[in-house]
């Protein structure tokens, strides 16, 4: 393997909610292009290590670096690391009162202060990257869950992102409209974008990912390829956990 | 589009000619509007035709400008105050918490008629004092800067200016109390945003931070116009309060509508006139006033809108 830096160092992180531990010492490095998948039974601190990386949780000991920028250094402008990072929720998350284009374009002309046309033009490209830019113009309200996640992807997208973080992108979808979000997914990772995705899809892990982390009770017990974490899951509990969700 | 064609007719060409949902709608939903709308031209009609009500109309009806302005522009401040309070009391830090908590609980405690007493006969000689100095006669010897400023602003001849102080007795009422009514609606509207913000689901924050947005970037594009959106029916019902609540001014001789009726009542001895054109003044001021609050409100909510 050819020597690189991570775009993404996670050291010794551990965060607690009151007195659930919620992180335990946990590193995980992630390199540009790379597509890591975090699996693990719910309340395992999985999503808890995802939005630690763009801060949207704050931790109590360890350092992240995000593109060589150490997150917990005073002088760190957050919204400068955020801009770069892409966050995808399970709830979606678009903004309601705006149309599914406006969703797309707002941040860019907030954050990024493009010209007006310019946001327009990316935000096109977008749509029609994720397969719905005929949905332009309506309110989000009135989108199935599928498309409704597909504008949240063009959204992050559109800032130009280094990192897409996506956290469990399809949990809250009708089966019938997981494989859109997956498929649009699985394109993004054959463009060689860098992901961390939380999910309960082993169907995308075995596909897209380079590797797997296996997280219980706020540890990182597992970290291994996607071919042999199915065929020979080494630790008691991994196997317990995939005896029951395959 | 499918919904389009008639069930029962079965095509779409005699849809146009189907009146009865509208018919339907207007009976049970308008009833009340038709019925309002009949009373107000009947008495319309006595107004223009009645010689004693004619007098009493024309006596009254300076007096609606003054309510008007009085409503407007508290309320108009009472929005900024709120706005800000509502920051205030969803606050971390807590001297700024404290302080907002403190303003909305002593201005919702008092009843509005002791506050605009205080502000006419308390608050604005205090003020005008510390500003003039103690020695109100000449020169003022408290903030000179401000005091002429105030001077030119309420029209004392500019050569007067310099040579003399302000008095509380240039200060016009109508100023006094509004101040008083948009220092109470904002402690009102401030828990009406605070409301609306907190309305607001915690994930729209995080998506719009997620993206690089500033907290107040954040504030003013994604959580502020969502939480506006829901509060404007509180909103417009604190528009229809404060605009009766202007009846109080009438206390500090403030030459608004409830103030002309009560002195056109007793010098003519026609309190029925009097207060037949007043109340007709308020009602058609405040239906006006809600069904413009309801346009915008159905304005706003675009995206609930059938498309």
């Amino acid at each position: 393997m050819v020597e690189r830096e991570p775009i993404i160092r996670i050291q010794n992180v551990s965060k607690s909610f009151g007195r659930v531990r919620a992180l335990r010492n946990v590193s995980l490095d992630i390199y540009p292009r790379e597509v890591v998948v975090i699996i693990g039974p719910s309340g395992s601190g999985k999503s808890t290590l995802l939005r630690c990386i763009n801060r949207l949780e704050s931790y109590e000991q360890g350092d992240i670096w995000v593109d060589g920028i150490h997150l917990s250094h005073k002088a760190t402008d957050i919204n400068k690391v955020r801009a770069e990072v892409g966050m995808v929720f399970q709830q979606f998350n678009l903004f309601p009162n705006l149309t599914a284009i406006e969703n797309v374009m707002l941040a860019q002309r907030v954050v990024r202060k493009r010209p007006y046309a310019e946001c327009e033009r990316i935000a096109r490209e977008q749509l029609e990257k994720v397969g719905i830019p005929e949905k332009a113009d309506v309110y989000t309200a009135k989108l199935s869950g599928g498309q409704q996640q597909r504008v949240a992807i063009a959204r992050a997208l559109a800032m130009n992102p280094k990192i897409m973080l996506f956290d469990e992108p399809t949990s809250a979808l009708d089966p019938e409209m997981i494989k859109e979000v997956l498929d649009v997914m699985l394109n993004l990772a054959k463009e060689g974008m860098t992901m961390a995705v939380v999910t309960h899809e082993m169907g995308f892990a075995r596909a897209a990912a380079d590797r797997v982390v296996f997280m219980d009770k706020g540890e990182k017990l597992e970290e291994t390829t996607p071919s042999d974490l199915f065929t020979n899951p080494s630790h008691e509990r991994l196997k317990l956990f995939l005896s029951k969700i395959l | 589009m499918a919904s389009d064609v008639h069930p029962q007719t079965g095509g779409e060409t005699r849809r146009w000619l189907d009146i009865r949902p509208l018919a339907r709608n207007l009976v049970q939903r308008q009833s009340w509007f038709i019925a309002f709308i009949l009373l107000d031209l009947l008495i319309i009609r006595a107004i223009q035709t009645d010689p004693i009500l004619i007098e009493t109309w024309d006596y009254i009806q300076i007096g609606i400008s003054v309510t008007i302005q009085i409503t407007i522009v508290a309320f108009l401040l009472a929005i900024v105050i709120g706005i800000i309070t509502a920051f205030g009391r969803i606050s971390k830090n807590i001297i700024i918490y404290n302080v907002s908590t403190l303003y909305v609980e002593l201005f919702r405690g008092l009843p509005l008629l002791v506050i605009i007493l205080i502000f006419a006969f308390v608050v604005t000689p205090g003020v005008v004092d510390w500003i003039s100095g103690s020695d109100s006669t000449g020169q003022a010897t408290g903030l000179p800067f401000l005091d002429d400023f105030i001077q030119r602003l309420i029209g004392i001849p500019e050569e007067d200016v310099a040579t003399t102080a302000l008095r509380s007795r240039d200060i016009d009422p109508l100023w006094r109390i509004m101040f008083a009514f948009a220092l109470t609606y904002g402690a009102f509207m401030s828990e009406v945003f605070r409301a609306g913000i907190e309305s607001i689901g915690r994930g729209q924050m995080e998506a719009a931070r997620s993206l690089g947005m500033t907290y107040f970037q954040a504030m003013r594009y994604v959580i502020l116009p969502q939480a506006i959106r829901n509060v404007l029916p509180a909103l417009a019902n604190n528009f229809v309060f404060l605009l009766k609540d202007t009846s109080l001014a009438s206390v500090v001789a403030v030459s608004e509508i409830s103030y002309l009726t009560r002195q056109y009542s007793s010098n003519r001895f026609r309190y029925p006139e009097g207060l037949l054109v007043l109340s007709f003044i308020y009602a058609n001021l405040t239906i006006i006033l809600s069904m413009g609050a309801y346009y915008l409100e159905t304005r706003l909510h675009a995206d609930r809108r059938e498309s």
